[in-house]
Formats: structure tokens, C-alpha cells, sequence
């Protein structure tokens, strides 16, 4: 879990660090329509280009991207295998095994994998870039016209960024709880399934009460602190756009609809 | 020798631009039926050096040889399971590991996973919780109905249970109360003395560690800096300086007495002791 | 009128055990109080029931003349603050600066000014290297400081500390012990310690000692540690200076000092007396 990179954020200083949580948001519908939409290599080329350039001013390195990719892998090479099966159009490019390649069945794997590494690629520089509680502000304003229908977008928000501020703090207490069991002589990784039962109680169990246990204390915190669910508050942080949101907005609205364009005419 | 580091390095991340060497060339003979503390600032590497006599960590480069057993780096382990028996850990507000519905079910768990047989498991369990003097009443009792220090005396008694040779303590009284950590003190101290288990302890608190554990290693920055013998370590005010230790009340006295022109004798650990020679100087 | 006035209060959890057995004390504006007592003593518990968060079954608790319960828990709210034991557990910000905003967000303070009263109170506690960073690479005595610097940024009139340097290691320990000793030199602050810390005792200028629920003691510190005996047949701890001088009674000689430097003078002029 030490190794996992997707949603993780990395604390530096970049213009893209900087750009307004909910700018980066309506960036990230924007550009996940653009690269849904086309079905032209232009399309993908320009937003390619696009993020590399994010990625660049973003300083977090291509190195943290394509880890990213790791988990995807084995999917790829499993769309391949399925593709290549089924899709029997366009040119024989080459046979495996008396399976014969056509080369629509490569391109349309291509085509796919090139999409969701791209959708990977936007998503981890939004959460490489953004700030867990700032991402919660952003949520939270867009989801604001949900209050008309009595939505408590508010409240909502306050566990969202509650339950971000507890997540490492619950990795770090499964671990420690997992070497506990270990050296007690629990095997997490072999073992038959009623044995298997016992070592996922003997993790679960305890990770539970320390859970409600913080949360009873939590809950305690926060009232002696002054706070009442559903009252008003003010707020520390005011989200403000800047010029360079606006221009930031732009750019991902004119891929857009860039990319419907290649699919219309192209 | 039952322990021994060998140039022992251990690196988090390996291969990683944020890779971070927490042991680095640990060379560390500690010795059979001692209770050896190691101390040490946050971060300096002691968990990382604890978990590795139970196997929960394994050496990058060099080796380790515990017991009989020998794990070298990158070679594969097949005794894991006899030497976490052989190697108790009792780890930092061991109470969070408890969860079976009661008591004797939750210390019979640990002998139960090494292969005792039921009966066997259960007489060690109650033999375990009789050292920790928790009374036959709380058996049958959910560990949760427990006070603190009787829930971190159950889950050491889930260790004793399994009967190891070495019994490896990180900061166990933690969070207890002066009666409370009184009691786990006199435990492993008995442990030692009666039954001759090797104690470790990892702790902050220096004035447990000056009138209990024979040995002090101090670790800093992942290496180890000093290891000897406890008295010497802090009657030595150059050493004291370089590795920023608190001074225990009894050391401070100590030497309040010696710079005012007492002579204190350097085995001379509780206030008993102390006040002793001081009455004969005065006295004289 | 002292500040807080406890008229015969009673609690408990369930209905066989009484957790608070009818206690009546009262504390003065300024002053520094611990409260000590063996685990299951009620010490935490009466913490709570001055704070109120849990309701008291009967007798009274006034905090500047207004009784704690349901209808003036808002107003005693504003008047006092609470630093709890884990750490962990009351860090509620993503960051240092959040942390601290959160009290004050709910106090309706306006966003221009909150920033000027964070970085105030970060300075109080020595926090300005850390204004930034988020609790997972704090310590725990620097989380504890996050934690005082929030309180008083609400600018309370009691903080209440529950056994809030147990889970603190020695440096950690001794760092908040200095921060609340430096709070205690405030007079428009009053403070009130749970602790198992004995040592702690000695900076303040009362201290409570509980038995099963009951009040065993409310003295100065040296006059409870006068009696050891007494304290020790409720399963408590005294001082180290007070055990070398109990060790001293023992073989006959009498110190009184209250420090260690004093102590060894004392023994040095009864050498040469003698």
C-alpha cells in the first residue's frame, strides 16, 4: 500500500497546484468528454499533448504517471487477448497460435488503452495537484444547487473531509494491526477458507472498535469545539477565481470541442 | 549468542526516488537472559530494528541470527512460523489486537495458530494469565468489559502464551497509569529473573530503563551509536550530551550529590541505595 | 464567587455504580488545578460533567454562576475548552492552520480576521515551522500543541486538560507540561488538569485527589504530599523528591527543601553540623 501513487497527493508548488479546485473539477468533466468523444488519432494527439504539457508545469514527474499505470497491465493485455478473439475485421496483420490478428483488433485495443491511460493520466494530476480538503471545497460548490432540494451539501462535505483526514491514519492501524496478528502466528496470505475467516476477523474486529472508539472521541472534539451539525459556520478558506482559472477553463472547454469537432468532420 | 545483527541494512521504498535506509550496517550482539533496552529518538529505527527479530521485516542486505534460526537477506524464509513462536512481540497498545469474544478464547488464539494441541493451548493460556494476574473470574469476560491495564495484560498474556525463548516489548506501558505500568515492569523483570526469557524493551521512558535493563543500544539515524552496559551509558556526560538523553530524577540527583561532594557509587540505582551512602558519609 | 462551584454531584454510568459519588468543590478564577486519582477514580468522568458532555444525575455545577446543563451549554461552551488525551483523535483539520480555523469557523468568525488569530496562536505554541504540514507528519506532543493553540484561539476562560500528556513520550511530556505552566501565569485563564503525572501536581496551586468516585483531598501540593502514606494506600504515586525524603525520615533526618539543588544544600550543611 506503501507504493500506491493513484490519488495521492504531492505537496509542491506548480501553477497547476495552484488553479482553483473548482476550476480543475469542471476542467476534469470538460476534458474526460473530450477524450470519450472522438474516434480520430488527431483528437488524441492534441489532448496528449495537452496533459504532458499539465504534467510538465505540474512538476510531479512522468515517473509518478506511468506507475499509475501499473495496476492497468494486466487489463490491457486481457483486452488484447479478447479483442484479438473476437474482432475479425480490417487486415490479417499476423497469427498466433492459428489465431489470426486483424488489425482492427489491435487498433480498437489501442484505441481504448490510449483512452483510459489518458483518463488515468488527468485524474492523477487532479489529485496529485489538489489538496484532499481543497477537492472537498470544490465538490461541495458544485453540488450546491443540490441544496434547493434540501441536499445537506454542508454536512456532507464535513465527513468527506473528515474521512480523507483519517484515511492514512487507518492504513498505518491496519498495519500495525496485521504485524500484531502476524506475530501471533496468523498467515494473511495462505491458509484454508475457515482459517482465512479467523485471520480477516482477527483484523476487522479490532480495527473496528479502535474506529468507534476515535469516533465517540472525535464526536467529543468537535462539540467541546463548538460544533452543531446543520449550524451556520463561516468558512477559513474562500475559493476564488483567478484569471488564470478563467484561461485554464478555457483551454479544456475548447478541447472539447475540439474533439466533437474531429468527430463530426473528421 | 542468541541474537546477533550481521551488517544488517534495511531500506523502505527500495527503488524508489523517496527511498529512506532505516538500518544502516547494523552490527548488534545482544545477549541471552538479559533485558536489554533500546532507546532511541522517533524515527532513529528502532521498530524497524524490532520487527525484524520476528520476521515482520526482512533484512535488505546482511543477516540475522536468532535462535537457530539465520535470515539472510533475499533468501527466502520457510521457519517464519517457528521462529514468530519462538520470538515474542508485544506491540505498542497491544490491546488493539484483541477480539475474540473472551478472554481465554482471544490468549489461546496465538498457541492455537503455532500448532499446540487444545489442551495444551489452554493450559499455557492459563498459566500465561495467572503470571499476568488476571483473575480466573475475567476468563469467560469479553476483553472489551476490561480496563486498560488489565486489556494490555491479556493481550501479553497472549504472547507468554505461546511460550517464547525472547520476549520483545515496544513501549509497554504507554499510556498506563503508575500502578498500572508498575505492575508490567514487575512482569517482565520476574519474567527475566525466574524463567531467564531474553527481555527487549523499546522505550522513551529512561527511568524505566536505568533501574531495569541491564543494557542500553542507542540508535540514531538507523545505526547504532552505543551499546553497553546501562549504568556506564548514563554516568557518562559526554555520551549523554551526544545522544540528547533525559536524564532519569535518579541520575539527576546523582550527580547534584557528587557535585556538591558526595561519593556515589556508580551501581547505585534506586533511592535506597543512594541514600544509604550518603547517610554513611554524613554520618561519619 | 469562585468560578466553578460543584454542589454535591452525582453520576453514573449505569444504575448499580455510582462513577461520582457526591463531590462539592470549588475552583477560583486563575488558578491551575489537578485532579488526580487512580484509573476508575471518576477523574475523566468529572471532566466531562464540568464540560458538559455527559448530563450530571443530580446536584449542581456552576460555571460563573450559570448551572451546566442542556439550556446553557452553548454559553459554557464559549467560556471553556477541553484538551483531550489521543492526539490522534481531536486533530480534526487537514492541516495545522485548518485545525485551528475549525473552532472558529463554527464561532462565525469572518475569514479576514481568522488568519491574523491563527497565526497569533501558532506563534503561542511554536508551531510557525509547522503551519503547513498535515497531522500525519506532526508528533504527538506537536499535535497536542495544535490542539492548545485551537483552544485558545477561542479565547476560553477555562481549558480543561484530560490526561492530556499520557500518551506523549518524555520530550512530548515535558514540552506541554512547560506550555501549560506558561498558561497558568494568566490570570484570565483557569485551568483544570487530569493527570496521572505526578510530577505535574507540583506546578500547580491545587490539587484533587479522588477515591471511587469520592473526594479524597483538595489541597495544595505539599500539603497532599505530606501524607505519602495516605496516597499510596489509594494506589498513587508521590514525586521523586517526596520519596528521597520519605527514604530520609526513615534513617532519621528531616529535609524540607521542595527542589533537588535544595535538597543536596540541606544535606551538606547537616554534614558539616555534624
Amino acid at each position: 500500500m506503501k507504493g500506491l501513487v493513484f490519488g495521492k497527493y504531492i505537496p509542491i508548488d506548480s501553477i497547476i497546484h495552484k488553479l482553483d479546485p473548482r476550476g480543475k473539477l469542471i476542467g476534469l468533466i470538460l476534458m474526460i468528454i473530450a477524450v470519450f468523444i472522438p474516434k480520430s488519432w488527431w483528437a488524441f494527439l492534441v489532448i496528449g499533448l495537452l496533459v504532458l504539457l499539465a504534467l510538465i508545469l505540474a512538476k510531479v514527474g512522468i515517473k509518478m504517471i506511468v506507475q499509475s499505470f501499473k495496476p492497468m497491465i494486466f487489463m490491457m493485455l486481457f483486452l488484447l487477448v479478447i479483442n484479438s478473439l473476437t474482432v475479425k475485421t480490417g487486415d490479417v496483420l499476423f497469427t498466433i497460435a492459428s489465431v489470426q490478428v486483424y488489425s482492427d483488433a489491435v487498433f480498437n485495443t489501442l484505441f481504448v488503452i490510449v483512452r483510459l491511460m489518458l483518463m488515468i493520466s488527468i485524474t492523477t494530476l487532479l489529485t496529485a495537484t489538489t489538496k484532499p480538503l481543497d477537492l472537498t471545497l470544490g465538490i461541495e460548490w458544485l453540488l450546491k444547487p443540490l441544496e434547493l432540494f434540501k441536499f445537506p451539501t454542508h454536512e456532507v462535505a464535513m465527513m468527506v473531509s473528515i474521512a480523507l483526514r483519517f484515511i492514512p491514519t487507518i492504513i498505518e492501524e491496519t498495519m500495525r494491526i496485521m504485524d500484531a496478528q502476524k506475530s501471533r502466528g496468523v498467515d494473511f496470505e495462505n491458509g484454508s477458507i475457515s482459517s482465512k475467516i479467523v485471520s480477516i476477523l482477527s483484523l476487522i474486529v479490532p480495527l473496528f472498535s479502535v474506529a468507534f472508539e476515535r469516533a465517540y472521541e472525535l464526536a467529543d472534539a468537535m462539540e467541546a469545539r463548538g460544533y452543531v451539525p446543520g449550524a451556520k459556520r463561516t468558512r477559513y478558506h474562500i475559493l476564488k477565481f483567478k484569471y488564470y482559472d478563467y484561461i485554464f477553463i478555457f483551454i479544456c472547454l475548447a478541447t472539447m470541442v475540439f474533439s466533437i469537432l474531429t468527430r463530426i468532420y473528421l | 549468542m542468541s541474537i546477533s545483527f550481521k551488517s544488517l541494512s534495511h531500506i523502505y521504498n527500495k527503488d524508489m526516488p523517496y527511498a529512506h535506509k532505516a538500518l544502516d550496517n547494523i552490527n548488534l550482539d545482544i545477549k541471552e537472559g538479559s533485558i536489554t533496552a533500546i532507546i532511541g529518538e522517533t524515527g532513529s529505527g528502532k521498530s524497524t530494528l524490532v520487527e525484524h527479530l520476528n520476521a515482520l521485516l526482512l533484512p535488505d542486505e546482511g543477516s540475522l541470527e536468532i535462535l537457530d534460526y539465520n535470515i539472510v537477506a533475499n533468501q527466502k524464509q520457510k521457519f517464519l512460523k517457528p521462529l514468530r513462536k519462538d520470538v515474542g512481540l508485544v506491540f505498542q497498545f497491544s490491546e488493539y489486537q484483541l477480539f475474540e469474544e473472551t478472554v481465554i478464547k482471544d490468549v489461546i488464539f496465538g498457541p492455537l495458530n503455532f500448532g499446540f494441541s487444545q489442551q495444551e493451548a489452554i493450559n499455557k493460556s492459563i498459566e500465561a494469565l495467572k503470571l499476568v494476574e488476571i483473575d480466573e473470574k475475567y476468563f469467560n469476560v469479553s476483553p472489551l468489559e476490561l480496563s486498560g491495564g488489565q486489556k494490555r495484560r491479556v493481550a501479553i498474556a497472549g504472547i507468554l502464551a505461546c511460550d517464547p525463548k525472547i520476549i520483545v516489548l515496544d513501549e509497554p506501558t504507554a499510556g498506563l497509569d503508575p500502578a498500572g505500568s508498575k505492575q508490567i515492569i514487575d512482569l517482565f523483570v520476574s519474567l527475566n529473573k525466574t524463567l531467564n526469557k531474553t527481555i527487549i524493551i523499546v522505550s522513551h521512558d529512561n527511568e524505566m530503563v536505568y533501574n531495569y535493563c541491564d543494557d542500553t543500544v542507542v540508535l540514531s539515524h538507523g545505526k547504532v551509536v552505543y551499546h553497553g552496559s546501562t549504568l556506564d551509558l548514563f554516568s557518562d556526560q559526554k555520551l549523554i550530551e551526544e545522544f540528547h538523553l533525559l536524564l532519569p530524577q535518579i541520575v539527576q540527583f546523582k550527580n547534584e550529590l557528587t557535585e556538591n561532594g558526595f561519593k556515589i557509587s556508580k551501581e547505585a540505582r534506586t533511592i535506597e541505595d543512594i541514600v544509604g551512602e550518603v547517610i554513611k558519609q554524613v554520618k561519619k | 464567587m469562585s468560578l466553578i462551584e460543584l454542589k454535591d454531584v452525582y453520576f453514573s454510568y449505569n444504575d448499580d455504580t455510582k462513577a461520582i459519588d457526591g463531590i462539592s468543590f470549588n475552583i477560583e478564577q486563575g488558578s491551575y488545578t489537578t485532579i488526580i486519582g487512580h484509573n476508575g477514580s471518576g477523574k475523566s468522568t468529572l471532566a466531562k460533567l464540568i464540560a458538559g458532555l455527559l448530563p450530571i444525575k443530580s446536584g449542581e455545577i456552576l460555571i460563573d454562576g450559570l448551572s451546566v446543563n442542556e439550556e446553557n451549554i452553548s454559553k459554557i461552551r464559549e467560556k471553556l475548552g477541553i484538551v483531550f488525551q489521543n492526539p490522534d483523535n481531536q486533530f480534526i483539520g487537514s492541516t495545522v492552520k485548518d485545525d485551528i480555523a475549525f473552532g472558529l469557523e463554527n464561532r462565525l468568525v469572518k475569514s479576514e480576521e481568522m488568519e491574523k488569530i491563527i497565526l497569533e496562536y501558532i506563534d503561542k505554541v511554536g508551531l510557525n515551522k509547522f503551519m503547513d504540514y498535515e497531522p500525519q507528519n506532526l508528533s504527538g506532543g506537536q499535535k497536542q500543541r495544535v490542539a492548545i493553540a485551537g483552544i485558545l484561539a477561542m479565547r476560553p476562560e477555562i481549558i480543561i486538560f484530560d490526561e492530556a500528556t499520557s500518551m506523549l513520550d518524555p520530550k512530548g511530556k515535558k514540552e506541554i507540561k512547560q506550555l501549560m505552566a506558561d498558561l497558568a501565569k494568566d490570570d484570565t485563564i483557569t485551568i483544570i488538569s487530569i493527570t496521572h503525572d505526578i510530577e505535574e501536581v507540583l506546578q500547580s496551586d491545587n490539587c484533587v485527589v479522588l477515591n471511587n468516585g469520592k473526594l479524597f483531598m483538595h489541597a495544595k501540593p505539599e500539603e497532599v504530599f505530606s501524607h505519602p502514606e495516605k496516597l499510596r494506600d489509594i494506589d498513587l504515586d508521590i514525586p521523586f523528591i517526596e520519596k528521597v525524603k520519605e527514604e530520609f525520615k526513615h534513617r532519621k533526618i528531616k529535609l524540607k527543601s521542595s527542589d533537588l539543588k535544595g535538597l543536596v544544600k540541606e544535606l551538606c550543611q547537616y554534614h558539616s553540623n555534624h
